[in-house]
């Protein structure tokens, strides 16, 4: 019954779309890469669901994807079983998803698996018909199977993902450095094909390098405002320079890097170090750094022994050591970490977290529960946003947000509960429930988009 | 090493020659006596249904190379004398009659007396064969089991794991041709928790370079396949089953020799030679081994494709570039045979080293060039056995073994491949470097060093004909140490041992009853299992930096038992029942990681636990006329808890770029197998059998109690249904008088099955499908009329289908062997 009730819906809804969405996803507008999208208008909102493989929560299953209506996206008395219903996106384990601006499209990287670094591009027809268009592209050559990437907000022309080789230890026999060879790769969303390529090595500073520390992973990358350097996330290891193994020891960890690259050369790699984040800067799954209306990029911190922090890079490219946001101290709590988040404008953004003192998940004993708050990056303030919470909720994965207008769309589920997408208004703070999602035990949802 | 190893071999193959030859040198002196006990005598009374003497019965004792002929004489006596020890088919056919047995000659005379069951007067009706062969009689025992004789694999181009693969029940994942690895899969379990034994002696112990491929099929007597339940005598941790492979031990004498060639440079040699004084019970055994291929079958399909710059693919068809693999080895023992103070004392040594090429990791999406493995061992090994030892009833035996051994993996070159074997180039025209560092992942040139020593003894006691209990321990030990070539001096100083101790004792109890109808096995097993690990480290002692090491160990003990029931409702008809609370403990490797293959160590991993059940009959083999018909069927159930498997990554763990093996899932496997054996005079065999299974999560609830998705679903890439089918026809006297042509046909059919969980048929899983196959294989046999000669033909997948693996990686395609096979045993 359910079944046939949502099938009958997403057919309505794709013949009042068609014209709409067709409208939406040409690029005519060169000039202004990301033309807002009307809030008045309709569009697609597809919900993406991860299955578990062995333990709940872990996602490593697979990804299923459904597309709603916004109406219907909306409405709460509206129910969706993703999981029942969707498309299966061939992937392994969780898929590496991105849509365009209007969600019109969809663009997925395999993650991991026979098909492991396999870009495709689907037309966004509603329900579980999700079009493949445009061809294969893989990227795994230069990213590997399990490639690390976002687009660009560049009109969803392009995509680019980062990977980092297993850092070596020198040859010889005294400890120098550990280093390995990084690649950007970038993907013509448009054409579906690889537009270009770089590796080189990341070398740190000399004495940085002789006490162990390297690169160990790069992620996030984003465009900066003047459109000529991409600014790219880093993950810091460290070896024991004593015993040349992974230092398993307390260590002082480094100021925040990023690694900055002309574009769309992608040469002249230069490291830039912040004063006032420790953190890594390379997320985890989604984007981690947003070019604001500013000019000035935003990356968060994860392991920062601070507390996450979001950093300023401005338009020099250079971190703006004068702007400190602890999220620690905005919400006041401790040991804070951003699993996911995005910049909506004005300076507000909506940031996914946990900290010390949340609760433990029911589901691994090493995970602990996600919130949601809203971040005023000008007034440095963050405040958490009024959710029904639950211990099970987990952010960790989370991959999509949807911002149309002042509202941002977002799905709140625990791992093997029912939830519902929320609306909030970005502008009041307002909290709407929207649309029921109908889960399973053992799987979660990764996002909207 | 690798010189060392190769003196070694030259050494023994120097020496392998001298014994060789000495002995042909030594026997043509005494000729006359050697002839006489290099076979044996098959004699008996006939007599009818009625129970008196049955004259002019003509009697034809005959295997796939051999005939022997006799005819009873007025007191129903027959004998048949110079028959070589091995399994034969007795026929005994009298004007309309005739009726099947089976023989085995192992080693000494044989009085064989048979009733015939023709109660009509020399009316063709239905008859039983009353005659307990090898097989009929272990099958029957009560155990999951099936015994497949190796005498047609043995003069054919069949590998002993082809065998397997054909046998009801057994499923073998090879991802590739000739030496890739293997992973044998009984009833739905998998890995580690199927141990393969030779002679009861776990093939582990003999190190990589040494597997089943080693082994010509025509040095093995049989192998025991048991399913879930495992008799005590094979007193080791196998959950899920036991493959036993029962090297021939007829000590007569001989030579034997085959080398086969084919398709893919395909060239496999055996050679086998045993020398045994009349008198002193002295023997001399030497047998070598060398394989090779170049495995460069064609392969093709959604998964194989070059990678163009822009990123599109370009779907090819090419041959595999980077799967050379090349084994050999040599094994020499000697010591005595029947004496007074022994049934057998020997001690051996055997060498192997083996180079394995890696074409691509668990898919084949990827292509790889220049990995490549290598194994080396030597073995030390002193047997022992001795029955009625001291007292009547009382056997002893004893197994002791020191190993040495170093496996190599080599991954050095650092750009990136595509299947046509060539450089892979970006936009530019630059080739790629590899973005996982070499080909797999790090560079690396891991070396594992492995010393092993294992003891094994039992001592068993029967009562009488009815009762016999019996006490077996096993001593397991090995310490490891691994480094990385590639590693910086300051980390080489700092390499960790290990040391992991297993010691497993059990105890069993078998017994019959009711006339021999019903019989019994119990049996209690006691396993413990320790670790000591060894991680040296840098402390800061009065501010000098000093090296430490630090000691953790490790201990588990744990019990399991079982039994295995067996009930002749009548002389047809066996019921057959088993069941196990079995338990493996986890491998080093799974301990201690692999730092080649990127497995993280885990020195907190318990052992997996599984209770086994299986329940089943078998009916006949019954006679109708000249036709024979047997079948054998047996339903069975898995409950598997804490199933050790690598990690699945999560969140922060992906800082870590290895995983460890964890206990996690359970698994549930449900399922039957059938087999059906038709047999029409001595001419067609006709073996048709099937396997159905479900592997079906176990793990029901999530955290909040609720039943989880994928409890009860079929786990992802594991086939679930397999069936084969098999024929023989055989032909005498074709070209030339006394000669015997086989001729052969197979066919093995796997169904279709997901690499992703399958819940429901929602859209886009159609891409995560393994498409049904179906193989077809042809061969035939010519053995010459002296019988010393075989040689034989096989065409193999002649339809060139895709076959495949667990991951969709393809195996090969249509491929030719021819085979000579030759053998000397009347000096």
């Amino acid at each position: 019954m359910k079944n046939r009730f949502t099938r009958l819906f997403g057919y309505t809804a794709v013949v009042g779309l068609l014209s709409l969405s067709t409208a939406c996803s040409s690029d005519d507008d060169i000039n202004s890469p990301d033309p807002e999208p009307n809030p008045t208008e309709s569009r697609w909102i597809t919900i993406a669901g991860a299955v578990m493989d062995e333990t709940p929560g872990n996602g490593n299953g697979g990804t299923v994807l459904y597309s709603i209506s916004k109406e219907n996206a909306e409405d709460p008395n509206y129910a969706i079983n993703v999981f029942d219903n969707g498309f299966q996106v061939r992937s392994q384990r969780t898929a590496r998803l991105q849509s365009s601006v209007d969600g019109s499209t969809m663009f997925n990287i395999a993650y991991g698996g026979d098909n492991g670094g396999e870009f495709s591009k689907y037309i966004v027809n509603g329900g579980d018909n999700f079009e493949p268009t445009g061809g294969l592209v893989n990227i795994s050559q230069y990213a590997g199977t399990s490639p690390r990437w976002v687009k660009l907000f560049d009109g969803d022309k392009t995509g680019v993902a980062v990977s980092v080789t297993s850092p070596m230890v020198n040859d010889g026999d005294t400890y120098e450095y550990t280093r390995g060879t990084a690649t950007i790769v970038t993907i013509d969303m448009e054409n579906v094909e690889i537009s270009n390529n770089i590796s080189f090595e990341l070398p740190l500073p000399a004495e940085e390098e002789a006490a162990g520390h390297h690169i160990f992973r790069l992620d996030t990358p984003v465009l900066n405002a003047a459109g000529d350097k991409l600014i790219i996330g880093t993950w810091m290891g460290k070896t024991d320079p004593a015993t040349g193994e992974r230092d398993a020891n307390a260590y002082e960890r480094l100021g925040s890097k990023a690694v900055v690259v002309d574009y769309p050369s992608l040469e002249n790699p230069k490291i830039i170090t912040s004063t006032v984040g420790f953190g890594d800067t390379s997320g985890y799954r989604s984007f981690n750094s947003f070019l604001a209306e500013d000019g000035n990029i935003y990356q968060a911190t994860q392991r920062d022994p601070g507390g996450s922090h979001i950093l300023k890079i401005n338009t020099d490219n250079e971190y703006d050591n004068s702007y400190d946001f602890s999220l620690d101290e905005a919400l006041n709590v401790t040991g804070s970490y951003i699993q996911s988040w995005r910049y909506v404008k004005n300076g507000i953004a909506y940031v996914m977290y946990t900290h010390d003192d949340a609760a433990y998940t029911s589901f691994s004993d090493r995970t602990q529960q996600s919130f949601l708050a809203r971040v005023d990056l000008n007034a440095k303030t963050a405040q958490k946003v009024d959710l029904p919470y639950e211990p099970d909720m987990y952010f960790f994965q989370y991959q999509g947000f949807v911002v149309d207008g002042d509202n941002v769309y977002v799905t709140v589920s625990p791992v093997g509960k029912d939830g519902n997408i929320y609306v909030i208004n970005s502008v009041t703070g307002e909290v709407t429930k929207g649309a029921q999602l109908l889960n399973e035990p053992g799987n979660h949802f990764i996002g909207v988009f | 090493m690798k010189s060392a190893s190769s003196y070694i071999w030259s050494v023994l193959f120097c020496f392998f020659s001298v014994v060789v030859f000495g002995q042909t040198a030594n026997n043509s002196g005494e000729k006359a006596g050697q002839a006489i006990s290099a076979t044996y005598t098959v004699s008996g009374y006939l007599k009818d249904h009625n129970g008196y003497s049955s004259a002019n019965v003509e009697v034809v004792l005959s295997n796939t190379s051999e005939e022997f002929k006799a005819t009873s004489n007025y007191s129903g006596y027959y004998e048949i004398s110079g028959v070589p020890s091995g399994s034969y088919i007795i026929e005994l056919r009298k004007e309309n009659h005739v009726e099947y047995g089976e023989v085995i000659i192992n080693g000494e005379d044989v009085v064989q007396n048979f009733q015939i069951k023709n109660k009509g007067d020399y009316e063709l009706s239905e008859v039983l064969l009353n005659v307990e062969s090898v097989k009929s009689e272990i099958e029957k025992k009560g155990f999951a089991v099936n015994v497949i004789e190796t005498e047609e694999a043995a003069v054919r181009n069949i590998q002993t794991n082809e065998l397997l693969n054909r046998s009801v029940g057994v499923k073998i994942r090879q991802g590739g041709g000739l030496g890739s690895s293997v992973d044998y899969n009984l009833n739905g379990m998998s890995g580690n928790s199927i141990q393969i034994f030779i002679d009861g002696i776990p093939l582990s112990s003999y190190g990589s370079s040494f597997d089943l491929s080693s082994i010509s099929p025509s040095m093995i007597e049989r192998i025991d396949v048991y399913k879930g339940v495992v008799p005590a005598e094979l007193a080791f941790d196998a959950l899920g089953g036991a493959i036993n492979v029962i090297l021939r031990d007829d000590f007569r004498t001989q030579i034997n020799a085959s080398v086969s060639y084919g398709s893919f440079n395909t060239f496999q040699s055996n050679f086998n030679a045993v020398y045994q004084a009349e008198n002193s019970g002295f023997f001399v055994k030497a047998s070598g081994f060398y394989n090779h291929s170049d495995n460069d079958y064609e392969v093709w399909g959604r998964n194989v494709y070059n990678i163009l710059p822009n990123g599109k693919y370009d779907y090819v068809k090419v041959k595999r570039f980077n799967d050379e693999y090349s084994s050999r080895g040599g094994i020499l023992e000697a010591g005595f045979k029947k004496v007074n103070w022994a049934d057998k004392f020997s001690v051996g040594y055997t060498a192997s080293d083996s180079y394995n090429e890696i074409q691509h990791g668990a898919y084949m999406t990827i292509p790889y060039k220049g990995r490549f493995m290598e194994a080396e061992a030597g073995i030390v090994n002193l047997t022992y056995e001795k029955s009625d030892l001291f007292i009547k009833g009382l056997d002893f035996n004893f197994h002791g073994l020191y190993n040495e051994r170093k496996r190599t993996i080599n991954d050095t070159v650092t750009w990136t491949y595509n299947w046509s074997g060539e450089l892979s180039r970006d936009r530019k025209g630059d080739p790629i470097p590899s973005q996982r560092g070499a080909q797999q992942g790090a560079p690396t040139i891991a070396n594992i060093y492995r010393d092993i020593y294992s003891f094994r003894g039992g001592l068993t006691y029967s009562f009488n004909n009815n009762h016999k209990i019996g006490l077996h321990h096993v001593l397991y030990n090995i310490s490891r140490e691994q480094n990385d070539e590639l590693w910086n001096g300051i980390r080489k100083n700092f390499i960790e041992t290990r040391e992991l101790e297993k010691n497993i004792s059990s105890f069993s109890y078998e017994s019959r009853w009711f006339n021999d109808k019903l019989k019994a096995n119990v049996f209690g097993k006691y396993y413990q299992q320790k670790t000591r690990q060894m991680d040296p480290g840098v402390e800061t002692i009065d501010g000098e930096e000093v090296r430490v090491e630090e000691y953790f160990s490790n201990n588990f003990d744990y019990t399991g038992y079982g039994m295995a029931l067996s009930y002749l409702v009548n002389s047809g008809i066996a019921i057959l029942g088993s069941a196990e609370k079995a338990l493996r403990l986890p491998t080093d490797n799974e301990i201690f990681g692999d730092v080649g293959e990127n497995v993280a160590e885990n020195s907190g991993l318990e052992p997996e636990q599984s209770n086994n059940y299986n329940l089943g009959f078998k009916i006949g083999p019954y006679k109708i006329g000249e036709h024979s018909v047997s079948l054998y069927a047996s339903g069975f159930l898995r409950d598997t808890r804490g199933m050790i498997v690598r990690e699945p990554q999560m969140t922060l763990n992906d800082a870590q770029q290895t995983a460890p093996f964890v206990n996690l899932r359970g698994t549930e496997s449900k399922g039957f197998d059938a087999e059906l054996n038709y047999i029409f005079k001595d001419n067609l065999n006709l073996l048709v059998n099937l396997s159905k299974f479900n592997t079906r999560m176990s793990t029901k609830y999530d955290s909040n109690g609720k039943v989880l998705f994928n409890y009860n679903v079929q786990i992802p890439s594991e086939p679930f249904f397999t069936a084969n089918a098999s024929a023989r026809y055989s032909f005498k006297n074709v070209f030339q008088k006394e000669s015997l042509l086989n001729i052969y046909y197979n066919y093995a059919f796997v169904d279709s099955f997901y690499n992703v969980w399958v819940v429901n048929k929602r859209s886009g899983l159609e891409n995560s499908m393994v498409p049904e196959q179906h193989i077809r294989d042809v061969g035939l046999s010519y053995v010459f009329p002296k019988k010393n000669l075989i040689v034989s033909f096989d065409a193999n997948n002649i339809f060139n289908k895709q076959a495949y693996d667990n991951f969709a990686v393809q195996k090969p395609g249509r491929a030719f062997y021819l085979k000579l096979n030759y053998s000397i045993n009347k000096f």
